[in-house]
């Protein structure tokens, strides 16, 4: 027994003293965590983000009463609401005097070029054009076209921020129209429709990002791991003629691969603590993993990624090509998997690779009894996939793995 | 002259003998844009469909025009409550309406948190139209939406592509330097290079003549099929694209010197050279938007070599707008980077081993 | 042959294709002794050590260990076996300690890990990581993790190959500490002092076949009671050559040195000093010398060891 624990210590041993192994499986996957929670995480809480927006109001020599209500609105949520937030907007109008043709144009240039957020621009004529509205009078044929008296937000539309402001200033606007019409007596805000929201099947509301996101890391930790880590130990130990000097000593390849494999579970249960410890005391989540079903599909993945790191191994001739294997398979198996993307409307060729990667199963069983998720395969596939896989890689594996270098 | 021509033959030999850097050159960015672009294909705008139920009685049903104006791609009626709970959980609507006359009560599965947001926002839209229009109101503040910027900088995918150009080039860049070219010093088969008459500036300049070929080709692959397989629209400059990519590929040259230089042993330059670009990846908002990091990770991206050739590959096929003088200073900095380094690379080519 | 053996090997064969690797050795190696296999490379030295190791397959042929008959090495065999690979490594970030563990614990019984490393002069390189070790030290790990489970039968394959003459003693002493412990060992090499010193008996070997064994002493006695007498070739020319062959027997030249052959030292001597005078050839770092396995080679085969 003790040659079986001396190889596990010693594969753990390894990984750990090979600074490069030590980033790819321990510093990366806490990077991306952290990475991605900031970004993605953020993503509704634009309460939190503060817009760089511009307000031109062309129709100020009225001082019109609508335009001003507007204005008056921007620059109200432009300050600051307490001392320690920052205002939802950072406005910017042309100073008094200053040519304002030439400070549209050099605004508008600014969010083409992502310095500025939007620009709304109140056209001349427009508080003539809420009052006609307001007042049905025949009006006489204004010559004005409709869009020409538009307010206009102008933004730009692939940037994600600018995106978010104008749905944001859009809200805002709804609001003013209410208070415009409320004021002209047309609109009754007692008789206002509440809106209300459910979660459907969930007391606490929306899933905390950070939980949804941590056990996708965790899984992706013990892929890449499987991936990389198995084959690369197993093929450069064969290439440099380490392998061999074992197998003239009565030591078998079984237990060998004992020793191998208890090592990689312990590096992982290493991985998935610091990653855990990472995502509960620092990002706050309270995904808990401690019941025996977490704890069995995480072993599950385990195996199913390390019999994978085998399979690789015993298809490759040499350690180079067995990485290019594992960096070729890596971002497909992990992309096309749900772990990080829905799949939700990719096209039918592309969904069968989700179907078949075993990652997507693991990912939607663990975040499903984890309460983060709903699942979308049945318990049975998401346990059967994976062993199929192991079956299949162990197969495959232990009729073509070749433990010493070709003669 | 005949030193370079042969050199030049050589390296275009190893570089497209190893199989591994044929396929991480040409083939991985192609598989990569394939993947992305059907992951990304729903990022822009997910199809929004709503589950409706509306409680018979006194109140007006929701207009139909209405949803669609709003945003909302299909409708689906229900009766029950339950059933419209049971089509939400299992995702065959997006998200759910009740409206009972007196209040809009929306359902969302509490776990789609990266796309409840837009449904989020339709719903808005949704409750406010509504309540305009049960009191018999249309809304009075005439609003428009104007992009401003090229048609294709609308799709997000559309800006990703050049992104994944840019890192392309940096990857093809930075491990002629660090990985190739450290390799061969490691394994001495640079010494016996040039204990020939053979100038070390003939080596280097043969391998980035065949890198530049490699790279600008893949580069075009990479744009060519993006538009053949999901209708990309670019309007390349071919001046500025052309420039950028040579000038960005001897720049990233010159970084895998930079860091050949510093690390102890050459076999490490390839894993710190992979280290780099990985952080890189992520922090110049080539895959994920950078605009929502905290604002020390947002300034650090600046310092950041990708970013800029990343920025500047939108502008050069046409996606994204940038002041031009920022664009040719970028192209500037970085030829300007490559030919200081230049001779600074001669000279640890012929550095002997510190061992 | 002597009666009682550890190990004999009967016809042993491996061919690959066309290739005859191994063709048809056999031989037996007793207790306590050194028993060499010489040849140049690509005789089959390794092939039949590696087929003895048990990682190759032998075509053809009966190999006894321990008075047991097997076709392949089997795992209780390899419990009493030490073996040195040729081509082998360790994993580079383990410490030396930790290999010399990690290998005795495939087996039932060993020494410890400090024992072996004080055996083989390591005790200061305990704690050191294997990438760190010279190609001398390296090797003489190896050779403390093929003893470390104390063997009746140890294989040493090339163990000198490619080290600095301070490493090569080292590691010659090792052996014949080991041999005076009662170990038998088989060792390959193609250095023609090694085999020289360390052997009991020597088995030289060309082509996968045996052309010649027995004691250093009873090889080079083959050739009979002859001198050999070498001088620098340098500004020696064919034609000058001609009337020294002529008048003696053996003259050979081989590159940089002129050799003759002769049973008789002084009548060889007369004529050489009256050639060399006659032709004015300075007779330069001459001497005169026993025959030794190199000579045997040639005389076998018309080749050198070393080519």
């Amino acid at each position: 027994m003790s040659d079986i624990l001396l190889i596990a210590r010693n594969h753990l041993l390894i990984a750990l003293r090979e600074r490069i192994t030590l980033f790819w499986f321990l510093i990366f996957p806490v990077f991306l965590l952290i990475i991605l929670f900031f970004i993605f995480g953020q993503i509704g809480q634009e309460k939190e983000i503060s817009f760089d927006i511009t307000l031109v109001n062309l129709d100020s020599e009225g001082a019109g009463a609508f335009s001003g209500i507007v204005e008056t609105v921007f620059d109200g949520l432009a300050r600051a609401q307490s001392s320690d937030k920052e205002a939802l907007f950072r406005l910017r109008k042309p100073e008094p005097g200053e040519n304002v043709d030439a400070f549209l144009e050099s605004e508008l240039l600014a969010v083409r070029r992502g310095r500025r957020t939007a620009v709304i621009l109140i056209p001349e004529g427009f508080d003539r054009r809420i009052e006609s509205q307001l007042v049905p009078t025949p009006a006489p044929s204004d010559s004005h076209p409709e869009s020409e008296l538009a307010l206009m937000i102008y933004f730009s539309e692939g940037t994600a921020t600018s995106g978010m402001a104008v749905s944001i200033i859009g809200q805002v606007l709804a609001g003013v129209d209410r208070e415009i019409l409320s004021r002209g007596g047309r609109f009754d805000p007692a008789a206002a429709i509440p809106a209300k929201t459910t979660w459907v099947g969930s007391e606490s509301g929306q899933t905390a990002y950070i939980d949804f996101l941590l056990p996708g890391i965790i899984l992706m930790g013990l892929f890449t791991n499987g991936l990389f880590g198995v084959p690369g130990a197993i093929l450069f130990s064969r290439d440099q003629r380490v392998l061999r000097r074992y197998w003239v000593t009565p030591l078998t390849v079984p237990r060998f691969l004992a020793g191998m494999s208890i090592g990689h579970i312990a590096l992982s249960a290493l991985q998935f603590g610091i990653l855990f410890s990472i995502g509960r005391f620092a990002l706050g989540a309270t995904v808990s993993f401690a019941s025996p079903v977490a704890v069995l599909l995480l072993l599950l993945a385990t195996a199913t990624f390390m019999a994978f790191g085998f399979l690789i191994a015993s298809v490759s001739k040499t350690a180079n090509s067995g990485m290019a294997i594992a960096n070729i398979l890596n971002m497909p198996m992990m992309f096309l998997s749900g772990l990080f993307f829905p799949i939700a409307g990719l096209p039918a060729f592309v969904k069968a690779i989700v179907f078949v990667n075993p990652v997507s199963y693991l990912a939607d069983g663990l975040r499903s009894h984890l309460g983060v998720d709903s699942g979308i395969f049945p318990t049975a596939l998401v346990l059967a996939v994976p062993l199929a896989w192991i079956a299949l890689s162990s197969g495959v594996a232990a009729w073509r793995l070749r433990w010493d270098v070709g003669r | 002259m005949t030193a370079f021509r042969a050199l030049l033959r050589t390296e275009a030999a190893i570089l497209l003998r190893d199989k591994a850097t044929v396929f991480f050159t040409f083939l991985f960015p192609f598989i990569f844009i394939v993947i992305f672009g059907f992951l990304m294909g729903n990022v822009d705008r997910p199809t929004a469909r709503l589950g409706l139920i509306e409680t018979t009685g006194s109140a007006p049903p929701v207009p139909r025009d209405l949803l669609e104006s709003s945003g909302v791609d299909e409708v689906r009626d229900y009766e029950a409550t339950e059933t419209l709970w049971t089509a939400v959980r299992n995702r065959t609507v997006d998200f759910g309406l009740i409206w009972n006359g007196e209040t809009l009560e929306f359902l969302y599965h509490p776990s789609r948190v990266q796309e409840n947001y837009a449904f989020q926002q339709i719903a808005s839209g949704i409750s406010d139209a509504v309540n305009l229009r049960v009191q018999g109101l249309e809304p009075v503040l005439p609003v428009v939406r104007r992009h401003v910027g090229t048609e294709a900088s609308t799709r997000w995918f559309n800006q990703m592509v050049p992104g994944i150009i840019a890192f392309s080039i940096l990857a093809s860049g930075l491990f002629a330097v660090s990985g190739h070219l450290t390799a061969m010093k490691e394994r001495r088969t640079l010494d016996r290079l040039l204990v020939t008459p053979m100038p070390p500036v003939a080596l280097l300049a043969a391998m980035a003549v065949v890198r530049l070929v490699v790279v600008y080709l893949s580069t075009l692959i990479t744009l060519f099929a993006s538009i053949a397989i999901f209708d990309l629209a670019f309007s390349i400059d071919w001046l500025a694209y052309t420039l950028l990519v040579g000038c960005a590929t001897l720049g990233m040259m010159g970084l895998g010197t930079v860091i050949a230089l510093i690390v102890r042993r050459p076999s490490s330059a390839g894993n710190v050279a992979n280290v780099l670009a990985m952080v890189m990846m992520f922090l110049s908002g080539i895959y994920f938007p950078i605009e929502f990091m905290p604002r020390f990770l947002r300034t650090l991206s600046l310092a950041l070599p990708l970013r800029h050739l990343a920025d500047g590959m939108r502008f050069a096929t046409g996606v994204n707008d940038m002041s031009p003088v920022r664009f040719w200073l970028i192209v500037l900095a970085f030829l300007t980077g490559a030919l200081i380094l230049f001779p600074v690379l001669a000279r640890y080519v012929v550095r002997p081993q510190r061992t | 042959m002597p009666e009682s053996f550890l190990m004999r090997v009967t016809d042993l064969q491996k061919h690959y294709g066309e290739t005859r690797a191994v063709d048809g050795i056999s031989f037996s190696v007793a207790d306590a002794a050194v028993f060499t296999l010489l040849g140049p490379n690509g005789a089959g030295k390794t092939t039949t050590l590696e087929i003895l190791e048990g990682i190759r397959e032998p075509d053809r042929g009966e190999i006894e260990i321990f008075g047991r008959r097997m076709h392949r090495v089997d795992r209780a065999t390899k419990r009493r076996l030490g073996v040195l690979l040729q081509e082998g490594n360790f994993e580079p970030y383990l410490k030396a300690r930790e290999v010399i563990a990690l290998f005795a614990s495939f087996f039932p019984k060993a020494r410890s890990a400090d024992e072996m490393l004080e055996r083989v002069s390591l005790t200061e390189k305990a704690n050191s990581y294997v990438k760190n070790l010279s190609g001398g030290q390296k090797q003489r790990l190896a050779i403390a993790a093929a003893l470390v489970n104390d063997p009746d039968l140890v294989f040493l394959d090339e163990p000198t190959t490619g080290l600095d003459p301070q490493a090569r003693r080292n590691i010659w002493s090792v052996v014949t500490d080991l041999r005076t412990t009662g170990v038998a060992i088989i060792l390959t090499t193609h250095y023609m002092e090694e085999a020289e010193t360390l052997s009991d008996r020597v088995c030289i070997m060309d082509y996968g076949k045996v052309i010649a064994e027995g004691s250093p002493r009873e090889l080079t006695e083959q050739l009979g009671q002859e001198t050999i007498i070498e001088f620098d070739a340098r500004d020696v020319s064919d034609a000058d050559l001609e009337p020294l062959a002529a008048s003696c027997k053996g003259v050979r030249s081989e590159g940089e040195l002129v050799a003759v052959e002769t049973t008789d030292l002084v009548a060889a001597m007369e004529k050489l000093l009256s050639w060399s005078k006659e032709r004015s050839i300075p007779l330069d770092c001459m001497s005169v010398r026993q025959p030794n396995l190199e000579d045997v080679f040639l005389s076998l085969t018309g080749r050198r060891l070393r080519e």
